[in-house]
């Protein structure tokens, strides 16, 4: 069943087109990531779901009803912020049940709800406190806190994570994918760290400009990207890209495609070997970073970009060695010239 | 190991002429301040207080001396004190009041985006800009029938019965200056509740909207909490400011028809420089002085009590 239904929308503020009629259904209890470099309209989609923003023209549809021209609070989702948005007058336990003070329910309800919210995300103690003397994390928390208390049809993320620091970031994260399990309830979430959209999502929405590059599960993205950007885009270190006619490059007959201008390799699906004829390309080692679990070489192969290889535990391989790359026949990617991946092998 | 030093810090206190020393050094780095504040604040001050317990009339030069608390006794059964004081109470309410909620408005429309707003924000602000004798003078003029239109208007909408000027009624002509006051004044307001309004972080009423709130309840519960510190101590200051400010009243009225309009601030003036008896002038001073100091502890506690959490 379908929660979210958007129809050929389209956004412009002024002359600007920002957003280039965009289709997408998310499916309900769907924990759905939107990414994309900054600047690409992932945000003003988000907003335009969430009603704080007007759609220029398509059609906004949750469930059966179209609620283009309903108002944030009639369309029922809560929304948690990057920059949390919590109300700084008010305590804790207001702020969670601000929501339910303006729909004026009665007190035990309100007591109820949001006293079962700050359990699951451990406020209790807290719930006294002015946002002023929280850390970042608990901010975090008592946001996403306050979304819960609305039990809302649909969430909305807004970046919530940028503003943490890298650890509390990975716990945060845990804890949005605890919560997505726990109530499953629609969520749609706004990044542009690849790695919070491969690890939260059930499906990714990869947004380029304004447009949408492609849609599908995190490992499908990873596996079949369908052009040059979603390749370039997921996965760490980036995949490499090397023009068909680079000297460096000899490809068997079998792995090369008569369309393809630009061959993909992810730095994970390389083997290394000694600089002869079957290394399918040659290069001498540039940097090594040796981060325990992986090696990481950069080759140089006489092109701009370095090509990366990634190799599990520690390879002492030196510095400045000539060494030959053998890649594997199945994760190699073709691009035609319009930068569309070749799917056919 | 440790060794002691020969002489250790402190080691003098003890005794009682660097005991003395060490009390008195940091008021002699305070000194040139306190003795500053004190020459132009305290001085003034004492001498303005001492001036009510005395007799200094100008026009009775060999009758001066201490009289104790005459003057307070006079005052106390001076018919134009309380109706002075009466007319302060209705001038600082009527004026503070649509000063306040007509530049709250203002502050909220020029909130709002719209083409042209840059030179609407100059213009509104533009009366807080003239000259407080200038815009007496124009005042006295609308509300005069020969030259000015609004008795006219007021005829025309059947509020008056014929054009005549207000001024002139000792029933309503304490309404003349504030409304002239409300015209300058608004200004103020407007610009610091604007500058409070620009302070509110757009994603709060985003939330807001989101949690449910209507515009009503954005408004009480988010714009109001937010303005409420700027509101009690704007609203404290132009009350001092407006019982004190007895220009447009002197301009337009000179506390007149028959003393009908004086506030206190423009009975002492008078009284002062009029008259010429200082001594009552100080004693009324001290009453209004005891009035506003009592508003302001008010307000302060007030406030206090509003700042908490932002």
């Amino acid at each position: 069943m379908t929660a979210i239904t958007l129809n050929s929308i389209n956004k412009s503020f002024g002359p600007v087109h920002v957003l280039k009629d965009i289709s997408l259904e998310f499916n309900k209890g769907e924990f759905v990531v939107l990414v994309g470099p900054s600047g690409c309209g992932k945000s003003t989609l988000l907003r335009m779901i969430a009603g704080l923003e007007p759609v220029s023209s398509g059609d906004l549809i949750f469930g059966e009803t179209r609620v283009n021209d309903l108002e944030p609070r009639e369309r029922d989702i809560a929304m948690v912020f990057q920059s949390y948005a919590l109300y700084p007058h008010m305590n804790v336990e207001r702020n969670l049940g601000f929501s339910l003070e303006l729909r004026k329910r009665d007190a035990a309800e309100k007591q109820k709800r949001t006293s079962h919210a700050a359990g699951i995300l451990g406020l209790d103690k807290l719930l006294d406190r002015f946002p002023k003397a929280l850390s970042g994390g608990q901010r975090q928390r008592v946001a996403m806190g306050r979304a819960i208390v609305r039990d809302p049809q649909i969430f909305l993320f807004d970046e919530p994570l940028s503003n943490l620091d890298a650890a509390l970031r990975i716990e945060m994260r845990i804890e949005i994918a605890k919560l997505h399990q726990r109530l499953g309830t629609t969520m749609v979430y706004v990044t542009h760290d690849q790695v919070e959209a491969m690890t939260l999502a059930d499906r990714i929405v990869v947004m380029n400009a304004g447009n949408v590059e492609q849609v599908g599960t995190p490992l499908d993205l990873y596996s079949n990207p369908a052009n040059l950007f979603v390749a370039g885009f997921l996965g760490s270190p980036k995949m490499n890209f090397v023009s068909h006619d680079d000297p460096a490059l000899s490809l068997p007959k079998a792995l090369t495609h008569p369309k393809a201008k630009t061959y993909g390799i992810r730095p994970e699906h390389i083997q290394v070997t000694a600089p002869d004829d079957n290394a399918h390309l040659i290069g001498t080692i540039d940097v090594v970073e040796r981060l325990g679990s992986d090696t990481i070489f950069y080759i140089n192969h006489g092109a701009k970009q370095p090509f990366v290889v990634r190799v599990p535990g520690i390879d002492r391989t030196a510095l400045g060695e000539k060494i030959g790359c053998i890649f594997q026949p199945n994760d190699l990617h073709r691009f035609n010239a319009d930068g569309q991946s070749i799917s056919e092998k | 190991m440790t060794m002691a030093l020969p002489t250790s810090p402190g080691k003098g206190r003890g005794r009682p002429l660097k005991k003395l020393h060490w009390l008195v050094e940091p008021y002699l780095y305070l000194s040139p301040a306190i003795i500053l504040i004190a020459l132009v604040m305290l001085v003034p001050l004492v001498v303005g207080i001492s001036y009510a317990f005395q007799s200094i009339s100008l026009l009775n030069p060999f009758e001066t001396g201490w009289v104790g608390f005459a003057n307070f006794e006079k005052l106390w059964a001076d018919r134009l004190f309380w109706k002075a004081l009466t007319n302060t109470f209705w001038w600082t309410l009527g004026s503070l009041f649509f000063q306040f909620f007509l530049g709250l408005g203002l502050a909220l429309l020029l909130n709002r985006p719209f083409a042209g707003r840059g030179l609407v924000q100059a213009l509104v602000f533009l009366p807080w800009a003239v000259p407080a004798f200038l815009s007496g003078l124009n005042w006295a003029w609308l509300f005069n029938p020969i030259i000015g239109p609004i008795p006219h208007w007021l005829a025309a909408i059947g509020i008056m019965d014929e054009p005549q000027n207000i001024l002139a009624n000792p029933k309503m002509a304490l309404w003349g200056p504030i409304v002239a006051n409300i015209w300058f004044g608004i200004p103020f307001f407007a610009i610091t509740l604007l500058a409070a309004l620009q302070s509110i972080p757009r994603d709060l009423y985003e939330a807001a909207s989101i949690d449910g709130a209507s515009v009503w309840q954005s408004f009480t519960k988010i714009t109001v909490p937010f303005l409420a510190p700027t509101i009690a101590i704007t609203v404290m200051l132009r009350t001092i400011w407006i019982a004190n400010f007895a220009d447009l009243i002197y301009i337009m009225t000179g506390g007149g028809p028959a003393n009908s309009t004086h506030i206190i601030s423009s009975y002492i003036f008078t009284t002062a420089f009029r008259r010429l008896d200082f001594a009552y002038a100080s004693t009324l001073a001290i009453a209004l002085l005891v009035l506003l100091l009592a508003y302001a502890m008010l307000i302060l506690q007030m406030r206090k009590h509003l700042v908490k959490g932002i």
